[in-house]
Parts: structure tokens; C-alpha cells; sequence
């Protein structure tokens, strides 16, 4: 069977300080592995390294088992999207999602076919000619969301994607992602900072910290380990219902 | 609200009078056959100055050699500076490299000009068109430059990756993301830097030893001979192009974008 992700031996560094080191990494087919870190642990820097967006020191990246350390990022089928939706401003909805397509030079016909029906996949009828100031920032999700799942990659990098959004928002973009990642068995990486989406996002769940990742093969080994950020969370809600019987 | 709207649209009509009565004046001068105080009007008009000096004094040359300098100054400045400050906003020393591109304005493009002098003379560019494109671009770069460098932001940088990531080799994003989204600046800056080289008369006079002459200079030039009819007709010639370019760039240049 192919391994859509691995990476091994991945390390860098930025002068003197180690962010990655000697990490290793395996994704399974229509996975999401959720990487949870504080800020500035490296998590975007090992993205970045996935997607070719930026060199490791030492190790290796493949991707449906083959080698693609020497690929440039157009070439990897990786494609990494930011906190922000990052749509193209002087594109209307349609062509924002279209762009993959019009890149590799596909038909007028196949674009067209491609391209509505992506738009009826996400829940965007009757949203082709807006232009990205006219939506609300779920809607440009959806399209940056679209726009990404169109090109068919093998692999989709989530830097902290709903870290913009309001509460309701982002809950409902939460709920919305879970239900095309299983439409589409997307194979992602969603790194966050924030347990609850850690544990609601992911099939598996990472911890970066000290340049090193310590993967769990289930959220309730997740949860059962000792020393993460789950026994943090449960002993804050504890304080907080002790409080409130006294 | 009556009172307020007349009162508005008798204000604008002032403003477009003030505007255009320059140019009209002009026109009317380089047409008058004589023009002599106190009469309001010339006493006729007459086309033969337009036909004669476009002829004889080789006037339509220095409108077809001031269009050439100046668009070849617009165009290598604006592609020049906008490829090139892309490497400037993203160097280490970034603040560094923007505080020199403003050196050429601080020292006034004469004095620019006289100091480079010696070195357009050891390269023979001294009084050729070529020199004088050159020593224009000296000016108008930098300016470009500037202009840009606010485009280059950290978004700009991140939508460059995605759009990688998205299968985008470096020429389909600069054709399909980079140029579409700098397309206001970009014509901004063609406009802006045809205006410096298409008007610039200190550096052309000394680049171009005289033998440059472009239509700024023959203004100038008619203007101390106080022949003032020629001169105006030198002018009109000279205010029509950047009018014309302004009036069919209009819906571009102040077009609302996103």
C-alpha cells in the first residue's frame, strides 16, 4: 500500500537554535493528522519543509513513496495553505477555484464541469461572479478550500486554517472540513495550537515541542498520555467545576 | 440642498475653466497671427505656423524623439523597478537599499547629471539618445523603485508560495497573479515615469550636450529667443501626449480595485 506522506530525519535549524531534529513522520491514506505545538515551536517550519516551500538540513520527504527532496514545490502535489484564505483579489469565485485547472492548461470544457461542480460541492451556488471582498471569511475558506481540492493533491498542509475566524465561524468551518475531507479522502496535516480542534480535526494526533514529534496512534492514547496539554485542559475544567460547587 | 448642488456643480465648472484655459490659451497663441495687448482675441487665426514649423524647424523630429526617449524610459523603468525591488523589499538590508533609491532626488537630477557627466563622456553616451535614455533612467528607477516597494508585502510573499504549491511555475505567477495584481501600479508608475522624462530638462541638456534636442528643450529654447507664438506651439505640442495618455488611461488609472 502507498504511503501518501513520510518523511525521515528531518532536522533544521536557524543558527544555533535546533527547531527540527531528527523528526520522523508517516501518513496514512485519507488521514488527517492533527499537529498540536505551542507558537514558535517549528510547526510551520516543518510544513514549509513538506511542501518544498523551504530546505531541511538534513532527511528526506516522499511522497506516494517516491523521493521529492529534489522537486520543486509545483512539482511535489503538496499543497500547503495559510491561516488566510490568501484568495486571488482580482479573480471572481469561479476563477479563484478554476486556477489550478487553467494552470495545467485543461480544456474550457473541463474547467467549466470542474470548477461548478467543486463550487456545488462546497456550498457556494450562485457565488461564481463575487469577487473575495464580497464574502465573509468562511466563504473565503471555502473557496481557498476549493481552489486547493480541485488540483487533486496527494497531500493538503492546514497551517492554523480557522485561526482568523470568529467562534461561530470556525466551528462551522471545523464541522465543514470534516465533511469533505471524508467526500474527498483528503489526506492533511492540520497543525493548530488549540487542543479541542487537535482532538476534533484529526483521525491521529502530533505533539511538537523541543524540535521533536511525538505522534499517538489514537486520540484516546492521546488523551490517556501524561505530561500534554490534554491533562492541562481537564484539570482547568476541573478547577473550574470545583468552583462552582463551592 | 438646491443651493448646495448649484453651489457644487458652479464650483467644478470654475475648476474645469481654470484647467483648461491654459491649454486652450496656448492653442489659441500658436494659432494667432498677431496678438497684441489690449485686444482680448487674436485678430486671426492661422494654421500655416502648425504646418510651417512642423516642417522647417524640425519640430514633429523632437515630438517623435521625445515620444521615443520617453516611452522607452517608462517602459525599462517600470519593469525594471518592478522586478527589481521585489529582490530589494525581500533583502536582509532591505531599508538599507530603499534609502539609497532616494539618493538621485536628494541631490536634484542636475547636479546628478554634472557629476555623471565625466563617465558619459569616457563611454560616448554624452549627446546621444541612448546616453540621454540612460541618464533618465538614472532618475526615473529609483523613482519606480520606491513606488513599488509598498507592493511587496509579506502577503504578497505568501500568496507567491501558495500559488507555487498550487502547481505554478515563476512565470505563471508573475502572468496570472503577480503583474494582474500590480496592474494599478503598474500603470501608475508607466504614467508618473513618462511624465519625469517626457518634461525632465536640467539632465537632458547636460547628457544631451545640445545635441539631444527634445521637445522640453525647444520650448526653452524658443522661450529665450521670446519667440513666444513658436513657443506655444512648442508647448501645445508638448501638453498633447500626456493629456491623450491620461484620457484614454483614465478608467485604468482611477479605476476603483479590489
Amino acid at each position: 500500500m502507498v504511503t501518501p506522506l513520510k518523511a525521515e530525519h528531518i532536522s533544521k535549524s536557524y543558527g544555533s537554535e535546533q527547531v527540527l531534529d531528527d523528526l520522523h513522520l508517516q501518513l496514512y491514506s485519507g488521514e488527517t493528522l492533527s499537529i498540536l505545538g505551542r507558537s514558535g515551536c517549528g510547526k510551520t517550519t516543518l510544513l514549509k519543509i513538506l511542501a518544498g516551500l523551504e530546505p531541511a538540513d538534513q532527511g528526506k520527504v516522499l511522497v506516494n513513496d517516491i523521493d521529492i527532496q529534489s522537486l520543486s514545490p509545483q512539482a511535489r502535489e503538496v499543497v500547503y495553505l495559510y491561516q488566510e484564505a490568501l484568495l486571488f483579489p482580482h479573480l471572481n469565485v469561479f476563477e479563484n477555484i478554476a486556477f489550478g485547472l487553467r494552470l495545467r492548461n485543461r480544456s474550457e470544457e473541463e474547467i467549466k464541469e470542474h470548477t461548478l461542480t467543486m463550487i456545488d460541492r462546497l456550498g457556494l451556488n450562485g457565488m461564481n461572479e463575487k469577487m473575495p471582498h464580497q464574502l465573509s471569511g468562511g466563504q473565503q475558506q471555502r473557496v481557498s478550500f476549493g481552489r486547493a481540492l480541485i488540483t487533486n493533491p496527494s497531500v493538503l498542509l492546514l497551517d492554523e486554517p480557522f485561526g482568523s475566524l470568529d467562534a461561530d465561524t470556525r466551528s462551522n468551518m471545523q464541522q465543514f472540513f470534516k465533511n469533505i475531507a471524508k467526500q474527498f479522502d483528503i489526506t492533511a496535516i492540520f497543525v493548530t495550537h488549540n487542543v479541542k480542534e487537535a482532538m476534533l480535526m484529526g483521525n491521529r494526533i502530533a505533539t511538537l515541542a523541543n524540535g521533536s514529534l511525538s505522534v499517538f496512534d489514537s486520540i484516546d492514547a492521546f488523551i490517556n498520555s501524561s505530561n500534554n496539554v490534554v491533562q492541562e485542559e481537564i484539570a482547568f475544567w476541573e478547577s473550574v467545576q470545583a468552583r462552582r460547587s463551592n | 440642498m438646491i443651493s448646495t448642488g448649484r453651489a457644487r456643480t458652479f464650483w467644478v465648472k470654475v475648476l474645469i475653466i481654470t484647467l483648461l484655459f491654459p491649454v486652450a490659451y496656448l492653442l489659441m497663441l500658436s494659432l494667432a497671427t498677431q496678438w497684441i495687448f489690449p485686444s482680448v482675441l487674436p485678430a486671426s487665426l492661422t494654421l500655416d505656423r502648425w504646418s510651417t514649423l512642423l516642417g522647417a524647424s524640425n519640430l514633429f523630429g523632437s515630438l517623435l524623439l521625445s515620444l521615443g526617449i520617453a516611452l522607452s524610459v517608462a517602459t525599462i523603468s517600470t519593469f525594471a523597478g518592478f522586478f527589481s525591488s521585489k529582490h530589494l523589499a525581500y533583502h536582509p538590508q532591505r531599508s538599507l537599499w530603499i534609502r539609497l533609491s532616494y539618493f538621485p532626488f536628494v541631490l536634484s537630477p542636475v547636479i546628478y547629471a554634472a557629476v555623471l557627466y565625466f563617465y558619459f563622456i569616457k563611454l560616448d553616451l554624452a549627446g546621444s539618445f541612448v546616453g540621454v535614455i540612460l541618464g533618465q533612467l538614472l532618475i526615473a528607477y529609483p523613482y519606480s523603485v520606491i513606488l513599488f516597494s509598498g507592493f511587496w508585502s509579506e502577503r504578497i510573499q505568501q500568496i507567491e508560495k501558495l500559488t507555487q504549491t498550487l502547481g505554478g511555475s515563476r512565470w505563471q505567477i508573475y502572468r496570472r497573479v503577480l503583474l494582474p495584481m500590480a496592474q494599478g501600479l503598474l500603470l501608475v508608475c508607466f504614467f508618473q515615469t513618462f511624465l519625469i522624462s517626457w518634461f525632465e530638462y536640467g539632465l537632458t541638456t547636460i547628457i544631451g550636450v545640445g545635441k539631444v534636442q527634445t521637445l522640453t528643450l525647444k520650448v526653452f529654447q524658443y522661450i529665450n529667443e521670446a519667440n513666444f507664438y513658436n513657443a506655444a506651439l512648442a508647448s501645445s505640442l508638448l501638453v498633447l501626449p500626456p493629456i491623450i495618455l491620461l484620457f484614454f488611461n483614465r478608467k485604468y488609472l482611477f479605476r476603483q480595485r479590489w
